[in-house]
C-alpha cells in the first residue's frame, strides 16, 4: 500500500502525465446545433431521401503538420442528417427515409423521386493556420435527384444508383465562420462555424433548388413549380468564397 | 437632421462623502480607461407618436469576409432601448433569424429595403411579418478591433506566494453604422454611425490592476441613445 508523501508524489506525477497526454491528443468536435425549419411554401412532392453511410457518418481527420499543431477530428454526420431532415421536411410535403431496397419497394408508389446528398469536400481553418482571428468551415455538396427505378442495392447492402436514370445532378458550396471570442475554446468555435456552414448550405439549397435547370424541367412535368423570389437571393455576392485559401481538409 | 456629438470619459474622482457602495462604484469608474466617441446621425420621418404596439428588430450584418458584427453588441443595443423605453418591443435577433430561416442568413439577407417586397412574395414569410407587426428593421454593420498593444508582464509562483510585475497597454476601436429601414414603406429612414476608441492599461506590482476602456460599451450606449431618441415618443 502506498501512503503519505509517496502517494501524493505519484498522484501528482500521474496528473501531470495525464495533462501532458491530453495536451498532445487530437482535438475532437462532434458537431451539434439547433436547426430551424425553413419558412417557405412547401413544394408538393414526396421525396425519398437516401443518406449513404459515408454521409451519415461523415467526419474529417486532419493530422498535425508540425509539433505546434494538434490533430483534428471533426464529425459532422449526425448533424448533417438532423439538419437535412429538418430542411427537406420543411421544403417538401413529405420526405421518406430510404435505408434499404426493401424500404424503397414498400414506398416506391408513393414517392416522386429520391434525393441523395453527398459531402464531396470539407475544409476548415483555425487562427493558428491563418493568423486571422476567424474559424472557418467550407463544404461542398453534391446532390443527385433520381427516379425510384435508378436505386439498386449493392452486395454489401449499400444503396447505389444508375447515373443514366438521374433526373438532376448538381453541386453547391456552403461557408461558415465565427470570430475568436474570449473564453471560447477551439472546439466550440469550430462547432459554431460548422453550424453556420450547415445553415448556409440549407439557405443555398432552399433558394437554388428551383433554379437547377434539370430540376425545373422535371418539376414542370410534375406540375410542381413553386415560386421562390429570385431577387431575395443575394447568391454568390454574399462573400461566400468558393474555396478558402490555405484551408485544411 | 445632422448632429455630431463628441463625448469622453476620464478617470476622475468625486470628492463627495459617499458610502461604501458608492466608493466601490467610484473605484470602478476610476479604473476605467479613457474613451472618445463620435456619433453622426441623419434621420428622417421620425415616428413622433412612437411605434405603438409594433415591433423593431435589430440585426447585425455578417456577410463581409473579414469581420462580422458581434451578436452581443446587437443584444446590448436592444437591451439599451428596452431599458430606455419599455413600451418598445425589440425582437431578439437570433429568435428572429431562426423564425425567418433561411431568409436572413448572410447569403440571403436583404441588402436594400426594396428587397423586402420580394421576400413578401412568399406567403409564409408575409404572414410571419404580419404576426410580429414589424415596423422598423435596423441593420448594424461594424465591429470592434484591437488597434495596438505593447508592454510586458512577468508572473511567478513561489513557496511564499504568487505575483506579477510589469505593464501592458492596448488600444481598441469600434466603428458601427446603424441603418434604419421603415418596413411598411420599404424605405431607408436614417443612418447613425458611432466611432469610439480608447486605450486600456494593466500595471502590475504583485497584483495586476486592469484599467479597461469600455470602447464597445460606449459605442453601444451612443448608438442605443440615438436609436432610442428616434423610436421613443417619450424622449
Amino acid at each position: 500500500m502506498i501512503s503519505g508523501p509517496n502517494r501524493t508524489i505519484r498522484l501528482t506525477a500521474a496528473a501531470a502525465v495525464a495533462l501532458f497526454l491530453a495536451a498532445c491528443g487530437a482535438k475532437q468536435v462532434v458537431v451539434q446545433g439547433n436547426f430551424p425549419k425553413p419558412l417557405m411554401e412547401q413544394t408538393p412532392l414526396t421525396l425519398g431521401v437516401v443518406y449513404t453511410e459515408s454521409f451519415a457518418n461523415h467526419e474529417i481527420y486532419d493530422e498535425a503538420a508540425g509539433r505546434e499543431e494538434t490533430d483534428w477530428l471533426v464529425k459532422t454526420g449526425d448533424a448533417q442528417v438532423e439538419f437535412w431532415d429538418t430542411l427537406l421536411g420543411g421544403m417538401f410535403t413529405n420526405i421518406v427515409h430510404i435505408d434499404s431496397h426493401d424500404a424503397l419497394h414498400a414506398v416506391e408508389q408513393d414517392i416522386d423521386a429520391v434525393i441523395i446528398p453527398y459531402v464531396e469536400d470539407l475544409q476548415y481553418t483555425i487562427p493558428l493556420h491563418t493568423n486571422v482571428k476567424v474559424y472557418e468551415i467550407w463544404m461542398k455538396y453534391r446532390f443527385r435527384l433520381v427516379t425510384t427505378d435508378a436505386i439498386h442495392e449493392h452486395s454489401d447492402g449499400e444503396l447505389t444508383y444508375d447515373p443514366n436514370q438521374s433526373i438532376a445532378d448538381w453541386t453547391l458550396s456552403a461557408y461558415g465562420k465565427t470570430p475568436t471570442a474570449f473564453l471560447q475554446s477551439d472546439e466550440e468555435a469550430v462547432n459554431l462555424a460548422a453550424v453556420v456552414a450547415l445553415r448556409d448550405a440549407g439557405a443555398n439549397f432552399a433558394t437554388s433548388f428551383h433554379r437547377v435547370p434539370a430540376v425545373i424541367e422535371w418539376l414542370e412535368t410534375r406540375n410542381a413549380i413553386t415560386e421562390v423570389p429570385a431577387a431575395a437571393l443575394n447568391g454568390d455576392s454574399s462573400g461566400t468564397p468558393d474555396e478558402p485559401e490555405g484551408a485544411s481538409s | 437632421m445632422n448632429r455630431t456629438l463628441t463625448t469622453s470619459r476620464h478617470p476622475t474622482g468625486n470628492r463627495r462623502s459617499l458610502g461604501y457602495g458608492s466608493a466601490l462604484v467610484l473605484l470602478f469608474l476610476f479604473l476605467q480607461g479613457c474613451v472618445t466617441a463620435t456619433v453622426d446621425e441623419m434621420t428622417f420621418l421620425e415616428p413622433t407618436e412612437g411605434i405603438g404596439d409594433s415591433s423593431v428588430v435589430i440585426l447585425g450584418r455578417r456577410h463581409a469576409p473579414d469581420y462580422e458584427t458581434e451578436f452581443d453588441f446587437i443584444e446590448c443595443i436592444g437591451d439599451h432601448i428596452r431599458r430606455g423605453d419599455n413600451s418598445i418591443t425589440v425582437l431578439h435577433e437570433l429568435e428572429f433569424i431562426n423564425m425567418m430561416y433561411p431568409w436572413f442568413e448572410p447569403r440571403t439577407a436583404p441588402l436594400r429595403p426594396q428587397d423586402i417586397d420580394r421576400l413578401l412574395m412568399q406567403e409564409p414569410v408575409a404572414n410571419q411579418f404580419t404576426d410580429i407587426k414589424l415596423e422598423y428593421m435596423i441593420w448594424i454593420d461594424g465591429s470592434t478591433i484591437e488597434t495596438n498593444s505593447s508592454g510586458s508582464m512577468t508572473c511567478g509562483v513561489g513557496p511564499g506566494g504568487a505575483g506579477c510585475f510589469g505593464f501592458g497597454t492596448w488600444g481598441n476601436a469600434s466603428d458601427y453604422e446603424a441603418t434604419i429601414w421603415d418596413f411598411t414603406d420599404q424605405t431607408e429612414v436614417g443612418r447613425i454611425s458611432a466611432n469610439t476608441s480608447g486605450q486600456s492599461y494593466m500595471p502590475a506590482v504583485v497584483v495586476p490592476i486592469p484599467i479597461i476602456a469600455p470602447v464597445q460599451g460606449t459605442a453601444c450606449d451612443s448608438l442605443g441613445d440615438q436609436l432610442l431618441d428616434y423610436l421613443s415618443a417619450t424622449r
